[in-house]
């Protein structure tokens, strides 16, 4: 998605889950509005049950089902967490942007998650999406770029926690799928007859670095 | 499936009941093997090749799967719902992993196969501290072969005639894959340092073995394997088994207690079933004991009766006692000279290709602890995870191109040193009933005491000297802080998942529960066949002895049978 329009000001993010499960979510987000090519953009939750349990001890693992837990990011939340993704990770050549990976609904997946690591993370993210937002979403683009570009310059404990929980969350949600695996060089989890171990280049390579170490 | 009555029943499906099983069952003896968990197959259930972004948050480690989402343990952990346990007050931490299927912990075990070497059994005679096994090396060498050559086992090499690391015989081993990049990075370190680097033994197929599919270098093992190729119980002991039609297996059965005759000899166990919450005894003319060295001992010490008032076997109140756990402890480095490689498939055989073996057997006075520790040493392309963000902690300003090209640079480029250390038996560990809490279905819970010795916290602090020797010589640096203090340092008690010790075996009533074949002294029908009965901790892990032990046992058992002496 292109989130940094410049003339009528940020588009809302569009998740990227599929079809089957924004409906399945329907009757607990309560007012998702359900958009074509098999993506839903949510408007605010409004009532309907709200589901706090994990996945328990057992959950299926060959195909995992989606995250039991109803979602608590807000359509402005989740826009604001598009744009600050795309700051981090745009399209770069022939790799995708991080808001068309879904990274935004990663962030809403882990803030919404009833266990105590995504518990304590979820007031760093939640407020600094909201502190974020309101100085981007109706902002003119010059406005959004200066803000965005003070996050890593800030020195107040609760940017620099955002920050860096924010950026930690993009980047593990980026390189955890295909598109990361290539763009970062992952090669594996192909099934092979043998294991030749490392070319010759590479160990030419290693070869030179010991050499460098006077090993 | 065999048909009652059995001659034998086995208590866990593990590494140990898994083995009993096998060899019970091919001796031609009706097996009624009782697991606590739910069935468990690998061949449908074993996540191979998926990738995190998958797996709800990215499969990042939770209180309902703390190994991870695609860990195989199945309903378990570090807790276990409705089956509680307790530390005691004023003890230091311990915590008990606990799966809940069938297979038990093989399904997600390391599959480190080191075999204990012959100091390993004497270690009293050695230096005077511990106690020594009523067996030698030689009594279970026979039967590591047998072992190796039945789960297969990879890492051969030249006989390499190191102190206490014994070289396996040809023909037990398979050849293991080669070094890879940062695994031929850290040897010229360590060599440099005088200290060996040479192959891991492992349990998995890496070469052509009748009945076995060959590894596939690729996916984590602690997911388990669909083809078998790497051991878990529920892939290389139970289907021989119950081809055999001799083996039953019940499945959600709890076994909480052994069951005697008029005349004090075992005449089977009972159980609850976790699903139904129903109670049930089952009859055999022998019982195995292989739950787990906490459960086995859990099941004794709920066994009480007019004979034994204070649980089976323990007139002498020595069941629970001579806990022991592995001392554990990790640094992890960042190495720019491994930055910018090539990319390369680092994913291997499922677990280290090398290692380094304790080197300081014959220098222990002056080091200042008397034991010593091997190192499992970690690195390379792994498949990214949510801890990718961890390579750019410290470029906090990077973003768009700059950022990618710094986590490509630096991809890769980590090494994690973890010590694996002997630990000594002391009065200070053991895990007894506590005398209120209950689970479930109103049995008494192990409540564990802990407290590491001196030769365990000084070897802890040895491991981070040379942790950050290693890291320094190859130009690196600590990913994080480094605490130099071993108190501090070193893992909790239970948390490298090799607690053994609980029924130990020796060479007569007073000095032990168990004799050398794992036959309690007390219950001559009853036998331990887990890792409850060792002696000692040796810094090798446990699971390829438990193994090797268990079968050495069953087949004394066996023959005890066919001599009409059950």
């Amino acid at each position: 998605m292109s989130a940094n329009s410049p003339e009528t000001g940020p588009e809302p993010y569009v998740s990227k889950i599929d079809r089957r499960t924004a409906l399945a979510w329907v009757g607990v987000v309560g007012a998702a509005v359900v958009g074509g090519a098999g993506v839903v953009v949510y408007g605010p939750k409004m009532g309907g049950e709200v589901i706090t349990r994990g996945y328990g001890t057992d959950p299926k693992l060959t195909k995992p089902e989606k995250a039991p837990w109803s979602r608590i990011m807000t359509a402005d939340q989740l826009t604001t967490a598009a744009i600050l993704a795309d700051y981090i990770l745009p399209a770069s050549g022939s790799a995708p942007s991080a808001s068309s990976l879904g990274v935004p609904d990663f962030v809403n997946e882990w803030v919404s998650a009833p266990y105590p690591d995504q518990v304590k993370d979820r007031p760093v993210v939640m407020n600094g999406l909201n502190a974020l937002g309101a100085k981007v979403l109706k902002a003119p683009a010059a406005d959004r770029a200066a803000a965005l570009a003070a996050l890593p310059k800030a020195t107040d404990k609760a940017t620099v926690d955002f920050w860096k929980k924010f950026r930690g969350l993009t980047i593990g949600a980026y390189y955890t799928t295909e598109a990361g695996f290539k763009d970062i060089g992952y090669i594996g989890n192909v099934a092979r007859t043998v294991d030749p171990g490392p070319s010759a280049e590479v160990k030419a390579a290693v070869e030179v670095a010991l050499k460098q170490l006077g090993l | 499936m065999a048909a009652e009555p059995y001659d034998i029943i086995i208590v866990g499906s593990g590494a140990g009941g898994g083995m009993s099983a096998f060899h019970l069952t091919k001796s031609g003896m009706k097996v009624l093997m009782l697991e606590a968990g739910r069935d468990y197959d690998p061949r449908v259930e074993t996540p191979m090749f998926n990738i995190n972004a998958e797996a709800p948050l990215r499969g990042v480690g939770t209180p309902d799967k703390p190994f991870g989402f695609y860990d195989a343990t199945v309903d378990g952990g570090w807790e276990v719902p409705n089956e509680p346990y307790t530390v005691a007050e004023g003890s230091e931490p311990f915590i008990w992993w606990r799966p809940r299927m069938l297979g038990g912990r093989t399904n997600h075990w390391g599959r480190i196969a080191l075999r204990f070497g012959p100091l390993d059994f004497k270690p009293k005679r050695r230096d005077g501290l511990g106690y020594d096994w009523p067996i030698e090396y030689d009594d279970l060498a026979p039967w590591y072969d047998k072992t190796e050559k039945l789960i297969g086992v990879a890492g051969a090499y030249p006989p390499q005639n190191l102190l206490n690391t014994p070289d396996s015989p040809p023909g037990c081993l398979m050849q293991s894959a080669p070094p890879r990049a940062f695994e031929i990075f850290y040897e010229r370190a360590f060599k440099a340092m005088g200290v060996p680097v040479i192959p891991m033994h492992v349990a998995v197929v890496t070469g052509q073995m009748e009945g076995r599919n060959t590894c596939l270098f690729a996916t984590p093992c602690g997911r388990g394997c669909a083809i078998g190729a790497n051991f878990q119980s529920t892939t290389v002991l139970l289907p021989p088994a119950m081809a055999t039609g001799n083996l039953t297996i019940t499945t959600n059965a709890l076994v909480y207690q052994v069951d005697l005759n008029k005349d004090g000899r075992a005449q089977g166990v009972s159980y609850v079933d976790r699903k139904t919450g129903l109670h049930h005894s089952v009859t055999a003319k022998a019982v195995v004991l292989a739950a787990g060295s906490g459960e086995t001992a859990r099941i004794m010490l709920n066994s009480k009766s007019a004979k034994f008032p204070d649980g089976l076997c323990n007139t002498h109140g020595m069941v629970g006692r001579y806990l022991m756990d592995t001392v554990g402890l990790n640094v992890t480095g960042q190495f720019p000279h491994l930055e910018g490689l090539p990319p390369t498939n680092d994913d291997g055989q499922g677990t280290e290709h090398t290692y380094v073996p304790w080197w300081g057997y014959e220098k222990q006075k002056e080091l200042g602890f008397p034991r010593g520790y091997h190192i499992e040493i970690g690195g390379g392309r792994q498949m990214p995870s949510m801890g990718m963000g961890g390579l750019v902690r410290g470029d906090l300003d990077l973003v768009g191109d700059d950022l990618r090209a710094r986590l490509r640079q630096k991809f890769g480029s980590t090494i994690s040193f973890n010590g694996r250390g002997e630990m000594i038996p002391n009065d200070d560990c053991y895990c007894e009933l506590d005398p209120v809490a209950k689970d479930k279905w109103g049995i008494p819970v192990l409540r564990f005491h802990w407290k590491w010795g001196e030769a365990e916290t000084n070897q802890a602090a040895h491991m981070v000297k040379t942790f950050t020797e290693v890291i320094d010589k190859l130009g690196g640096k600590p990913t994080g802080h480094v605490e130099t203090d071993g108190r501090k340092a070193i893992s909790k008690g239970g948390e490298m998942i090799h607690e053994i010790g609980t029924a130990r075996m020796g060479h007569n009533d007073t000095d032990s529960v168990v004799d050398q074949f794992g036959r309690s002294w007390a219950v001559p029908n009853l036998f331990v066949m887990d890792g409850a009965v060792m002696v000692s901790s040796p810094d090798k892990n446990p699971t390829l002895s438990i193994i090797a032990l268990a079968w050495r046992s069953a087949d004394n058992l066996a023959t005890i049978a066919k001599q009409g002496a059950l």
